[in-house]
């Protein structure tokens, strides 16, 4: 664990660019029979090329126990990757799919059937332009990406149509990944305003909805000026909304 | 020869990331008073004839201060994109197309150095993945034989030849060479020093730059 | 067999060749394709040459035209380049406006005509603001097979030295230009440049004078100019995999021989065609 560990160890946390490698001392490996092979993920924005770790993204490189490696960065372009959940438009039905547009290089299909409930004569009720909020099952750079609105033992778990009277918009992924980290601090916050329902998609749409037009816009444009602010700044503004300032 | 290869004097450089709204990365970088802006888009969606099956298809646009782009843009172009083709791991995005817009804010000369380091940054910016950086230099000799980095339009216009080089992050080596005016190889060997000595200051503030970007979610 | 390799894998089967030091035709890494070259092939042109590199086959024609020079500068000629890919030399190209790879080509030799002074523009000039020539210097490529730009470069040379510009006086009553057909003179050639082009494999094994084929499975390109006083002209590298300076080095050696080769060349071909008339 430790002789991989301890060449990404000074670099956690900080910011590493394209072309950054992450070598390994093989020697020392070698040395102590002990340890047994080991094994590492590389999660976004890293990739193993021989003996060593390529960075090929910008961004902050962090750690996860035991041992998973990945690159946090701030980008806008959604690429599907399998398992993310994601909310996506509707633009077209063409026999027995939906093609649906979920901000990728090409649009995702979503299958009739993927539905809880759905069978060749119960069709779901699916319009053009209705949002769904999906999980990918197959994405991969060679493939058309698909989606699916069950889980694996065919429930719905949250997922399907949705988003009757409330209001969508786009944040950065990143953003994104910072509003649904556990215990996000940002959502707690917001929820101290007023009450809301919020969906979040990994590919940077947000749906929100509150008691009005008004409290939803105000969310809204909260949620998009946290984008680049410090904690500090964030808290500071929150509370004048709490008080009433807009 | 005077010149201090180990210090090569660069005009003072800025630049900024994430600026526009709507692309998918934007950037802007300044070298003295030649400035250049840009952004990227994608990986999106790619017309039918020009997809193509492995790898992502760059398209590179240079958008002259004033009037329409002219065959000069068209050298440009060329050298901006089959630069970045090189850094870029395209392979990643198969059938997808990227698009990258540079618009000339004001040219004080360098400015195909200049637009190449903005390329850099916006590409960064994007998040599109790279094997490694690069970064342009360009060098002036002068009639007495001089070489001055990093040189402005008058000087440009006073030199004998115009060398400018895109340096790579890993080993320093030429990824991109363009010329003007004639030389001898000496003194294109000196250049590339020079330039492979320069090109350590950029990566530095590509560094720094990349650094405040994240300094607020850090 | 080999066909079907060929077509599957490219990248492989031109490995396997370059692995040996060879290549699939049969030439050495630095081996060049045979070059003939045939000068004052169209006779309605001032000067004219057609040039074949293996099975690449560019032909110019340089027209000359009287005009008035430009007011910035007075007592200058100019020449205008233009390099046409027409959809006969390769399935690649489509009809229509000029793509970028010819645009790209016309402005590579318009740079090098200015930066190397091939012609003294002064010389082009009859009157000072008042007449001049206009050489209008038509490369069209025929067949596409590589290396288009040392090709280019070629033809140009020859052409410009088979010109041969008429005697134009200027009629002081009338003030109108007089065209003396009998009297004809060489254009004064100052440099004589020559282009020599390379790809670059899998990062690391250069190879010269590279065939379409090769040219699109490179990972880099370069043509190097020089003069015969072994000065470069132009070093253009328009991007592709990054290279030690020392290996540019050896492309400069490289393209300062071929430039002694070219030139012999096309003296030699000169003179016969001077000695045949």
């Amino acid at each position: 664990m430790n002789a991989i560990h301890s060449c990404f160890k000074a670099q956690i946390g900080e910011v590493v660019l394209p072309g950054d490698v992450f070598q390994f001392d093989v020697s020392s490996v070698e040395e102590d029979s002990n340890i047994k092979s080991e094994k590492i993920v590389c999660g976004p924005g890293l990739r193993r090329n021989g003996d060593e770790i390529l960075v090929y993204k910008s961004g902050i490189l962090r750690h996860k126990q035991p041992s998973m490696y990945w690159i946090d960065s701030q980008q806008k372009r959604y690429v599907p990757v399998k398992g993310e959940s994601v909310i996506g438009i509707v633009t077209a039905k063409s026999g027995d799919i939906f093609k649906v547009d979920v901000g990728g290089s090409e649009q995702a299909s979503l299958s009739y059937l993927a539905f809880e409930g759905a069978t060749k004569r119960n069709r779901p009720n699916v319009q053009v332009g209705d949002l769904v909020y999906a999980q990918f099952i197959i994405a991969n750079k060679d493939m058309e990406p698909e989606l699916v609105c069950i889980d694996s033992c065919g429930r719905a778990n949250g997922m399907g149509v949705f988003g009757a009277g409330g209001f969508l918009f786009k944040v950065s992924l990143g953003l994104v990944r910072r509003l649904l980290a556990p215990q996000s601090e940002m959502v707690k916050d917001l929820e101290k305003i007023f009450p809301f329902e919020m969906v979040v998609g990994l590919n940077g749409r947000v749906w929100v909805k509150a008691k009005s037009v008004q409290q939803t816009l105000i969310i809204a444009n909260l949620l998009e000026s946290c984008e680049n602010m410090t904690a500090q700044q964030r808290r500071a503004l929150f509370k004048r909304v709490a008080e009433g300032a807009l | 020869m005077e010149l201090d290869i180990n210090s090569p004097v660069l005009r003072e450089f800025g630049s900024e990331q994430s600026l526009l709204s709507k692309p998918d990365g934007s950037a802007t970088f300044m070298q003295g008073d030649t400035s250049v802006m840009v952004g990227v888009y994608g990986p999106a969606e790619v017309k039918v004839n020009k997809e193509i099956y492995d790898r992502a298809t760059l398209e590179v646009l240079i958008q002259p201060k004033s009037g329409m782009p002219s065959v000069r843009e068209r050298t440009r172009e060329q050298c901006v994109r089959e630069t970045c083709e090189a850094a870029l791991l395209s392979t990643l995005h198969p059938r997808s197309s990227l698009t990258l817009v540079l618009q000339v804010v004001h040219d004080d000369g360098s400015l195909l150095a200049c637009c190449l380091n903005a390329a850099c940054m916006v590409l960064m910016d994007a998040g599109l993945p790279m094997s490694r950086l690069f970064c342009g230099v360009t060098c002036a000799i002068d009639a007495e034989g001089q070489i001055i980095t990093d040189p402005t339009a008058q000087q440009e216009k006073e030199s004998r030849a115009l060398l400018t080089f895109a340096i790579d992050s890993k080993e320093h080596n030429v990824m991109m060479s363009s010329t003007k005016g004639s030389f001898s190889m000496k003194e294109m060997q000196q250049c590339i020093a020079v330039s492979q000595k320069a090109s350590e200051r950029i990566f530095q503030f590509y560094r720094d730059s990349v650094k405040r970007r994240y300094s607020k979610i850090l | 067999m080999a066909a079907g390799f060929k077509t599957a894998e490219p990248q492989e089967y031109h490995r396997s060749f370059l692995k040996e030091k060879c290549r699939p035709d049969g030439r050495e890494l630095g081996e060049f394709r045979p070059t003939t070259l045939n000068v004052g092939s169209i006779n309605t042109a001032n000067g004219s040459a057609l040039v074949k590199i293996g099975n690449t086959t560019v032909i110019c024609g340089i027209k000359a035209e009287l005009a008035v020079p430009t007011a910035d500068a007075p007592d200058k000629g100019y020449i205008v380049p233009n390099v046409d890919l027409p959809p006969l030399c390769s399935s690649r190209f489509r009809p229509g406006p000029p793509g970028e790879q010819a645009q790209v080509a016309s402005q590579f030799i318009a740079d090098i005509i200015d930066d190397t002074n091939i012609i003294k523009k002064e010389d082009l000039c009859i009157e000072k603001s008042k007449l001049c020539w206009v050489l209008y210097c038509d490369i069209m490529c025929l067949d596409y097979d590589g290396n288009l730009l040392d090709a280019c470069i070629i033809t140009l040379l020859a052409a410009l030295k088979n010109a041969q510009l008429p005697k134009v006086t200027i009629n002081k009553e009338t003030d109108l230009p007089e065209v003396d057909t009998q009297h004809k003179r060489h254009l004064q050639i100052n440099k004589h440049p020559v282009a020599s082009s390379f790809a670059v494999f899998d990062d690391e094994v250069i190879i010269v004078d590279p065939t379409t084929e090769e040219e699109s499975l490179a990972t880099a390109l370069i043509t190097a100019v020089t003069d015969e006083d072994d000065q470069l002209c132009a070093f253009h590298k328009p991007g592709g995999s990054s290279l030690l300076a020392e290996k540019l080095q050896d492309c400069v050696s490289r393209a300062v021989t071929r430039n002694r080769e070219i030139n012999k060349l096309i003296d030699k071909v000169t003179e016969s065609k001077k000695s045949s008339k």
